[in-house]
């Protein structure tokens, strides 16, 4: 009974190219198009029921104001707890020397997700 | 000149690009390799993009600006390449000699190739002509990058953007994390000059409007910002009496074009094009000057590092054998851009050469479109590709396979 179907456009950000998306709500489930590569699929899914993104962000170390470290997250998480996660990493002062892909704060939130170091300070 | 320091290759600038490059060349055989960065670190632009998104192609994942920098730059340290920083090479001339001024001092260094990856710069309000008062709070989507990312500076407390390129983009989500209102972004074309994806992930997100085919027509404020006055435009994008609208705000951010900074290149005497803004090249991205390359965003404005960086891997390789002396020379077969395209590239081709790599932009967003690629002479059909869409914001990437002995010209047609 697809006549009940709704349509969803959508743009996949998991790469540059941006496919347009059309996601169709059917009684089966979900049915994609318009994705040049299977990633698409998954994402089209996932964007409709429950959009996940990461997010990056810098923070000062222990003593300045000014040597920054930038942060993201290991990987993507409900769209709601960006700013949630973004209060708690405004909490960090990280000690130096911080490495790249250091865990700063393990499981954020209960996320699973860690929040992680992305560049080096000495 | 008989003491004069000398290198196989010498990359001038140290960002996606010129890291690459000098990988490439290192690759190709040359032993002595040189990069010249001004900045203190090494990695360019990609410093103060702290965002994800880079290293889908390069590293198979998806990264940011500084893990991606930091990678490179270890794959150079591996490969003992040496690069200096906090030096600038102030001239270039046409038989390769360029004059550094460096930590260690003024010197003049003599090279086989030249690489130039010098990368570009943002327009300006000057360059985009905005009238009004001359108020603190005004800044290039960039700089705006580099205070927040790199100095932990507070911009501002309610911020305009004018223009849709990804850094603005980029800058609307960056700023919203900040907890720094962005009012709206306004767009003077009827189509956004960023990746989609940015236009997803950073406005809508956040429900941060974006208005096309809108301007800023007057920036008022005595010390800082205290508003822009905003219109619609026509077909011809002048601004329609009557639509104007004032948008109080405390911060304007452009992010209005990319410039490739080239001024060296034209003291060495390099072939502009005026399409690109960056050199001709051809297939091996040589410039018309023997023995110096051109990549990255210098040589045209990219929207993806990774590409960048391919294209520097190219250059690199190109330079690195040209440096041992092994290189084709030849006359060159041109490639025209036609209906519906902005540029392509590499703009001269070699005759004989097979398996050439195009880049190339539309002018405006085409739906169900044919690509065609022809010979001039012989309306031969080289290529030929359909595409359910193609927007200016997206660089193309084909491959033309059969050796091609003739001009050629490239078109798109809905």
């Amino acid at each position: 009974m697809s006549n009940r179907s709704s349509l969803d456009s959508l743009t996949c950000v998991l790469c540059p190219v941006g496919c347009e998306l059309e996601v169709r709500r059917t009684e089966r489930g979900l049915d994609v198009q318009g994705h040049q590569c299977e990633k698409g699929i998954g994402f089209a899914t996932e964007e409709v029921l429950y959009p996940k993104r990461n997010l990056a962000t810098s923070v000062p170390v222990k003593g300045s104001e000014t040597r920054l470290v930038s942060v993201r997250l290991s990987d993507r998480v409900p769209r709601e707890k960006i700013f949630p996660i973004l209060r708690e990493i405004a909490k960090l002062r990280p000690e130096p020397p911080v490495r790249r892909g250091q865990v700063l704060i393990a499981d954020v939130l209960g996320t699973g997700v860690d929040v992680i170091a992305t560049r080096t300070v000495d | 000149m008989e003491d004069m320091e000398t290198r196989d290759v010498v990359v001038i600038g140290g960002g996606p690009a010129g890291l690459a490059a000098a990988l490439g060349a290192k690759r190709a055989g040359a032993d002595n390799v040189l990069i010249i960065e001004r900045e203190r670190r090494l990695g360019g632009i990609l410093n103060q993009c702290i965002h994800d998104g880079f290293g889908l192609f390069l590293y198979n994942e998806t990264i940011t600006g500084p893990e991606y920098a930091e990678r490179l730059v270890e794959d150079v340290d591996k490969e003992g390449i040496r690069a200096e920083t906090g030096a600038m090479v102030l001239d270039l001339t046409s038989d390769l000699v360029l004059r550094v001024n460096s930590r260690s001092g003024y010197r003049l260094i003599r090279a086989k190739s030249v690489i130039l990856a010098m990368g570009c710069r943002e327009r300006t309000r000057e360059m985009i002509e905005i009238p009004g008062t001359r108020p603190a709070g005004i800044f290039t989507a960039g700089a705006a990058q580099n205070l927040v990312n790199l100095q932990n500076i507070r911009i501002g407390n309610e911020t305009v953007i004018l223009g849709s390129g990804d850094i603005g983009l980029i800058m609307a989500r960056r700023l919203t994390f900040e907890g720094i209102a962005v009012k709206g972004v306004f767009e003077i074309m009827p189509w956004t000059s960023g990746l989609e994806r940015n236009v997803r992930q950073c406005l809508m997100d956040f429900w941060i409007p974006l208005e096309l085919s809108t301007t800023i027509v007057e920036i008022k404020g005595r010390d800082r910002v205290e508003s822009v006055v905003v219109a619609a435009v026509d077909r011809g994008l002048k601004p329609i009496a009557g639509s104007e609208r004032e948008v109080p705000c405390d911060t304007l951010l452009l992010s209005v074009g990319l410039i490739p900074e080239n001024e060296l290149s034209k003291r060495a005497g390099v072939e502009l094009s005026p399409l690109t803004g960056g050199a001709v090249v051809d297939e091996t991205l040589m410039t018309s000057v023997p023995g110096i390359f051109s990549c990255g965003n210098v040589l045209q404005i990219h929207d993806v590092a990774d590409f960048a960086s391919h294209e520097g891997f190219r250059a690199g390789e190109s330079a690195g054998r040209f440096a041992r002396g092994e290189f084709p020379a030849g006359t060159k077969a041109r490639l025209w851009p036609g209906p519906n395209i902005r540029y392509v590239l590499p703009q001269l081709i070699r005759p004989g050469t097979a398996d050439v790599d195009l880049n190339f932009r539309v002018t405006r967003p085409l739906r169900a479109c044919r690509v065609t690629v022809r010979g001039k002479s012989s309306d031969k059909v080289y290529f030929r590709k359909k595409y359910g869409r193609l927007l200016p914001s997206g660089l193309q990437k084909i491959r033309i396979r059969p050796p091609l002995d003739e001009d050629l010209e490239i078109d798109c047609h809905e």
